[in-house]
């Protein structure tokens, strides 16, 4: 798990301990609004309590604390939780575990929306959107498994068939209208 | 009687054939002869991890394209995922604000769709409007068929298997929006279990996530494996034969993390291949050849029942 907390923690807490002493200009003031703004709530009525991290099953894995992470949001330490909201399974088990009712793992979520807009996209999310823009899933439909269908008696899926082109082009306009493409920067040309 | 619309979503489709092979027999002819129909339009829920984590606004106008073909035919969504269940649910909940409805609606204008819900009744001129029905397929199995109507299609009670259940949380949480099952006790899966005459284990921490959701699989598979290894050790310890899941994403999670810990490891299913079991169905159909772990030693315990 070390390499993995190397990795994907980004040395949160190295960074923390040698720096010492955090410079004003490092605290974005209105974080916590830019937060809200994405649908988690105030950050600043967290109690600091703890229960979220006692909760969450990825913090008994690696150095990832969930009170941590609301901590440095509340003082508007941008910089210093990028590359940790991707961690986040999101099981809410933090949520129903909160008596401020926080809900920190709709924070995680509006995090990620901030981290996309500062272009910290996971390659994941570009190739599960390029799917949906392609296939209309998020998940790529498979040659052997389109054998096995067939081997079932199961329609092929759907993306093939030229009846789903409508579908496609739905999508195509809802993503182009929402900017989703331009945002994730979509590997695929948006047919309108 | 409900009409139900099949929502398969993206994992079963093109990862887990069987299960879908599995749920159209039990709903079909064969089994509970349900009022349920194709809607071959449906597109991704989308997907929580990525969409509902990365732009709201996406996420929203992708699944009210969703529940807008459910409501042009007026039937529940079955979804046969714990992902598209919440997914979808908590669309149709952004979906009560009427700002929130609006705005979609600009968008989904240029597609000529409209969002209103279903309407179900009339109060002087004026038309009641109710979200569309997200509900799940173990939610439909056991509130609307019930528990005894399950136990009487069983043609072949599963007697001497043993079962960990693994809810998913997705499932369970966040409380405010699903109100299937008990959250902290939940008990569904474990009756539908019993009703096909297996029988249901506890297990240490069985309420705890698989590791894969929210994205965590596909950015750091080691994490997530490490989270299901947790898992599988509290269900070996008590020596279940089998797990079984109502959420494909769980049960990919399942079955790929075991492989890199485990050399044999403990076959995994979704509750309808374990129901089309029960009632009958050749194993052959269930597609357990596009399993990672293998399923042969739990169907020869079967066989020699």
């Amino acid at each position: 798990m070390g390499e993995v907390e190397k990795t994907f923690i980004s040395g949160l807490k190295e960074k923390l301990v040698e720096e010492k002493v955090i410079d004003e200009s490092q605290l974005d003031r209105d974080f916590a609004k830019e937060i809200t703004k994405y649908g988690g709530k105030d950050v600043m009525t967290c109690l600091q309590c703890g229960n979220c991290t006692g909760v969450c099953p990825i913090s008994l894995k690696i150095d990832y604390k969930t009170r941590s992470i609301i901590k440095y949001c509340q003082f508007g330490l941008k910089s210093y939780t990028l590359g940790t909201r991707w961690v986040c399974a999101t099981c809410y088990r933090c949520y129903e575990h909160c008596p401020a009712d926080i809900n920190p793992a709709e924070v995680m979520i509006a995090l990620r929306h901030i981290a996309v807009r500062e272009g910290v996209i996971p390659p994941f999310i570009k190739v599960a959107a390029t799917n949906l823009v392609r296939y209309g899933q998020s998940v790529k439909p498979d040659e052997e498994i389109n054998k096995i269908r067939n081997e079932l008696g199961l329609e092929q899926v759907h993306s093939s068939e030229p009846s789903y082109k409508k579908v496609l082009r739905e999508i195509g306009v809802l993503i182009h209208a929402s900017k989703y493409d331009k945002l994730i920067g979509i590997e695929e040309e948006v047919k309108i | 009687m409900t009409s139900y619309a099949y929502f398969f979503g993206c994992v079963i489709p093109n990862r887990y054939p069987g299960i879908e092979y599995a749920v159209r027999w039990v709903c079909g002819k064969e089994g509970f002869d349900l009022d349920v129909m194709d809607m071959p339009e449906f597109s991704c829920c989308p997907v929580p991890g990525i969409f509902y984590s990365t732009d709201k606004n996406t996420w929203l106008l992708l699944a009210a394209r969703n529940l807008v073909l459910a409501q042009e035919e007026r039937r529940d969504i079955m979804t046969v995922c714990n992902g598209c269940l919440t997914s979808l649910l908590k669309a149709t909940e952004y979906l009560q604000d009427p700002k929130a409805m609006g705005r979609v609606n600009r968008v989904l204008a240029q597609i000529g769709k409209k969002y209103t819900g279903v309407p179900r009744k009339t109060e002087g001129r004026r038309k009641v409007f109710e979200p569309v029905k997200v509900r799940h397929y173990i939610d439909v199995m056991a509130r609307d068929m019930g528990l005894e109507t399950i136990a009487s299609k069983v043609k072949r009670p599963l007697k001497n298997i043993t079962v960990a259940v693994h809810y998913g949380c997705h499932y369970l949480r966040p409380t405010e929006n699903q109100t299937i099952d008990d959250p902290n006790n939940p008990v569904l899966i474990d009756q539908i279990v019993e009703a096909c005459g297996a029988t249901p284990v506890d297990y240490e921490d069985k309420l705890d996530c698989c590791g894969a959701g929210g994205g965590v699989r596909s950015h750091v598979v080691d994490l997530a494996n490490s989270l299901t290894e947790d898992k599988c050790k509290n269900i070996s310890a008590v020596g279940a034969d089998c797990i079984v899941t109502g959420c494909p994403f769980c049960l990919l999670q399942f079955d790929n993390a075991q492989k890199t810990f485990s050399k044999d490891g403990i076959p995994v299913m979704h509750v309808s291949q374990l129901q089309a079991l029960s009632m009958g169905i050749d194993p052959i159909s269930l597609g357990f050849d596009t399993h990672h772990v293998s399923a042969h030693s739990l169907l020869r315990k079967l066989r020699g029942a």
